[in-house]
């Protein structure tokens, strides 16, 4: 038995961190996040496909790594550190099924040099009481309307969740952008009347959606393990009543539970990125409790780093709401934590 | 990464489900709840098993095979553990000598120190407690005030322990007393009394679970010959480290059986009572995440025990960890049966799948005993975060 990474994915995570330092600094991405119409730059796309990130876990036939969910989980982890911007692991997840689905060679190869992005498209619950109809595919076309599509507005070309199965759609032109407070994560709603392409049946997401929790659940991490470093750093140095803050008992006790639930997100992410790779029958239930767990910390990690920091936390100038907005957003997407509590008392057979 | 049992790991495992499968008496929550059992019985019953691993070469796991060990490691031991909590196993009786007092011997004791105490601890025929605590010492325990005064070839011991688990049933204790009044740590020794010593006198105390488990221990010019000192006089601080170093080990990992075990049942309760809406199902759903955590926690260190890491101060993080999420599991429990899960075991009318009114109120020890929950968050904010410390 071995917890630590091999050698390879430990080369993987320190040419990533210094990848995210070097290309991807939070100082240098909020400006894109704040300013760009779509939240991130083609150029960091393109450097994406350079370093291998696009076809982590895509076959060699296709440009890929060929690599499993404990890499993909430290790729994640590292992008978490800096609050990367962009459809990441939307555009892994897309062409995981593409790739499970056969064929699309063609596709999966633009997709892995960067040259065209596909994401899925899901939701379709309804948030203001607009009810939506299930989207539905027949007679080659698809019909219905998403929610919340990830980067819908870059995107080539959408891997869209029907009750008959999964279908491939040429992004359309009509889509509404739904601007929300995370402004790394940019989402769309599409009405789709088009035609589309059949991929398969929807048992592939069965396993794309453990690897996306485990993903997600990654970043959360990375946030965590980030937005504590940031805190402990404020807290040896801020004064006042003429001692360093971080001397006052009650913020340590607040500092070790933030660091308990960080730490114990660590071991439940990459458990559940090893059950994925191993396919071992614990790998729902694994995957599922790494995600519901990973929300709820980030959550109170990055809630209490802003309270620690005191007003100045609240300020737009410091990073921290980068952080913790994404540590919702990534809360209530991939398997929001209700959905993950079912899936694991499923697992569990409760 | 690899956190699969190695081979030679699950072989061993195969050995002990074939052992219990060949020699496990009743279930022990059956023996619990027997109309007849009583303290005195349940401590019988213990002895009796504990002999039983004993001549099976289950207990000390991981001592070197000379002092009756198989010369394993922590893993051996966490399996061990593991297929005992399935088999609803009893526990041996002797946990504290075997648990803390063994390893001491093993790593600071003499020769003959071993060569006497071992052996009859495995067997069951001495049972030790340990005398620690302190009333004005606890938390603060190197402010302990038990004094041992060396008079010839014997000390002469006077104070009091107390909160002693299995005070009232042991035959000896091994103690730290003050050798230095001025020296703050180097002024503590390490020292085994045997309880029928002149001088000591042992008191039961009540707990809030009715048991009498732990007790009080007064000395009052007991004299104990000074070659029961273990190590050097001053080293008892250091000693006593290495064994709470013992009581931290993976036991993230057994405890998520256990209480996953006893999670399954409480889920089979809940559809059984018809408690199947979305905010029983959220709530148990909760604990069921947390307990997966806490196990994923368990195979981290773990796996790191196997690969040769020895835990650091990481294990105050398991502590808090798993003593807190069974306070929140027995509450849950407690709220999800309603009032029939206040039913006491003996009561005819107990649920007899767990004994849950038990459980629920001994979760209130766990965050005290073995270093608090607030002196193990010190540790953390110390030794893991490096936090500067509040000027006194
Ligand atoms: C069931 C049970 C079995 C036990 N068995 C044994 C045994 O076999 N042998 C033995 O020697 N002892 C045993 N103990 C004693 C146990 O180790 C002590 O109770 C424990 O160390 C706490 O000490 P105390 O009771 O003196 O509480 P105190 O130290 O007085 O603590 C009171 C409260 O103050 C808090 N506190 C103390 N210091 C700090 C601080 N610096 N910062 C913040 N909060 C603080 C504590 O967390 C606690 O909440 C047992 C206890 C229990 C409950």
């Amino acid at each position: 038995m071995r917890f630590e990474l091999s050698e390879d994915q430990a080369l993987l995570r320190s040419s990533t961190r210094d990848f995210c330092q070097r290309e991807l600094p939070i100082d240098k991405t909020r400006v894109v996040m704040e300013q760009s119409k779509d939240g991130y730059e083609p150029g960091m796309w393109r450097s994406f496909a350079d370093m291998g990130y696009l076809g982590l876990l895509l076959p060699e036939s296709v440009g890929g790594q060929v690599l499993g969910a404990i890499e993909l989980a430290v790729v994640m982890e590292e992008m978490g550190r800096v609050c990367v911007p962009g459809p990441y692991l939307d555009a892994v997840l897309a062409a995981s099924v593409l790739a499970t689905a056969g064929g699309h060679e063609q596709l999966l190869a633009e997709i892995v040099s960067g040259r065209k992005l596909v994401v899925l498209a899901r939701d379709d619950s309804p948030y203001r009481g607009n009810r939506a109809e299930p989207t539905r595919f027949s007679d080659g076309r698809v019909r219905g309307t998403k929610y919340f599509v990830p980067f819908g507005a870059r995107a080539d070309a959408l891997l869209v969740v029907t009750s008959d199965g999964l279908v491939l759609v040429d992004a359309p032109g009509n889509m509404t952008a739904l601007e929300t407070m995370d402004q790394g994560q940019r989402f769309v709603a599409v009405a789709l009347d088009h035609p589309a392409t059949f991929v398969g049946p929807l048992s592939l997401l069965e396993r794309i959606d453990q690897i996306g929790a485990v993903g997600a659940a990654a970043m959360l991490l990375g946030v965590m393990d980030r937005t504590l470093e940031i805190t402990l750093d404020y807290v040896r140095t801020r004064e006042a009543f003429g001692r360093p803050i971080g001397a006052f008992q009650v913020l340590q006790h607040r500092m070790a539970d933030m660091l308990l639930r960080a730490e114990s997100s660590r071991s439940a992410v990459y458990r559940g990125a090893w059950c994925c790779d191993t396919r071992v029958v614990e790998t729902a239930l694994a995957c599922a409790s790494a995600k519901a767990y990973a929300g709820d910390a980030a959550r109170y990690v990055c809630g209490q780093a802003i309270q620690l920091h005191g007003g100045i936390g609240f300020t737009w100038e410091l990073d921290l709401h980068f952080f913790f907005k994404r540590a919702k957003t990534l809360e209530q997407r991939y398997g929001a934590t209700e959905a993950q509590l079912e899936n694991a008392l499923a697992a569990a057979g409760y | 990464m690899d956190l699969q049992l190695s081979p030679q790991h699950l072989a061993f495992r195969e050995e002990v489900r074939g052992w219990l499968a060949a020699n496990a008496d009743r279930p022990w929550r059956e023996v619990l709840r027997g109309s007849t059992a009583t303290e005195d019985s349940l401590i019988e019953a213990r002895r009796v098993w504990q002999r039983k691993l004993h001549g099976a070469g289950y207990l000390g796991m991981d001592w070197p095979a000379e002092w009756g060990g198989r010369g394993g490691g922590p893993v051996e031991q966490a399996i061990l553990e593991t297929e005992l909590i399935e088999a609803d196993a009893p526990p041996i009786l002797n946990t504290l000598g075997i648990g803390l007092l063994g390893p001491a011997l093993i790593h600071h004791g003499s020769e003959e120190q071993r060569r006497r105490f071992i052996p009859p601890m495995l067997a069951a025929e001495e049972i030790w407690c340990q005398g620690f605590s302190e009333p004005g010492s606890g938390s603060d325990l190197a402010s302990l005030k038990a004094s041992a005064v060396l008079d010839g070839d014997d000390f002469i011991l006077n104070g009091q322990k107390v909160w002693t688990t299995f005070g009232p049933w042991a035959d000896w204790i091994f103690v730290l007393a003050r050798t230095d009044g001025k020296d703050r740590y180097g002024g503590i020794s390490f020292i085994l009394c045997k309880l029928d010593t002149p001088g000591i006198t042992v008191r039961p105390l009540r707990q809030i679970t009715g048991e009498s488990e732990f007790g009080e221990v007064f000395f009052e010019d007991a004299r104990v010959p000074r070659t029961n000192l273990v190590g050097e006089i001053g080293e008892g601080w250091r000693i006593a480290m290495t064994v709470l170093a013992y009581e931290r080990g993976a036991i993230s990992f057994t405890q998520a059986v256990q209480y996953g075990r006893d999670l399954g049942r409480l889920a089979t309760a809940c559809k059984e009572i018809g408690r199947t809406g979305s905010a029983v199902r959220e709530k148990l759903g909760r604990l069921l995440v947390e307990n997966e955590v806490m196990r994923a926690n368990g195979i981290r260190t773990l796996a790191n025990f196997a690969d040769g890491k020895a835990p650091g101060a990481e294990s105050s993080i398991e502590k808090v960890y798993w003593s807190e999420f069974d306070q929140r599991f027995r509450e849950t429990a407690l709220d999800l049966l309603g009032p029939g899960g206040q039913l006491v075991r003996t009561s005819p009318e107990a649920r007899d799948d767990c004994d849950w009114a038990r459980q629920f109120l001994w979760s209130r020890a766990e965050t005290i005993f073995s270093g608090s929950s607030e002196v193990q968050r010190n540790i953390i904010a110390k030794r893991v975060l490096k936090l500067p410390q509040d000027p006194r």
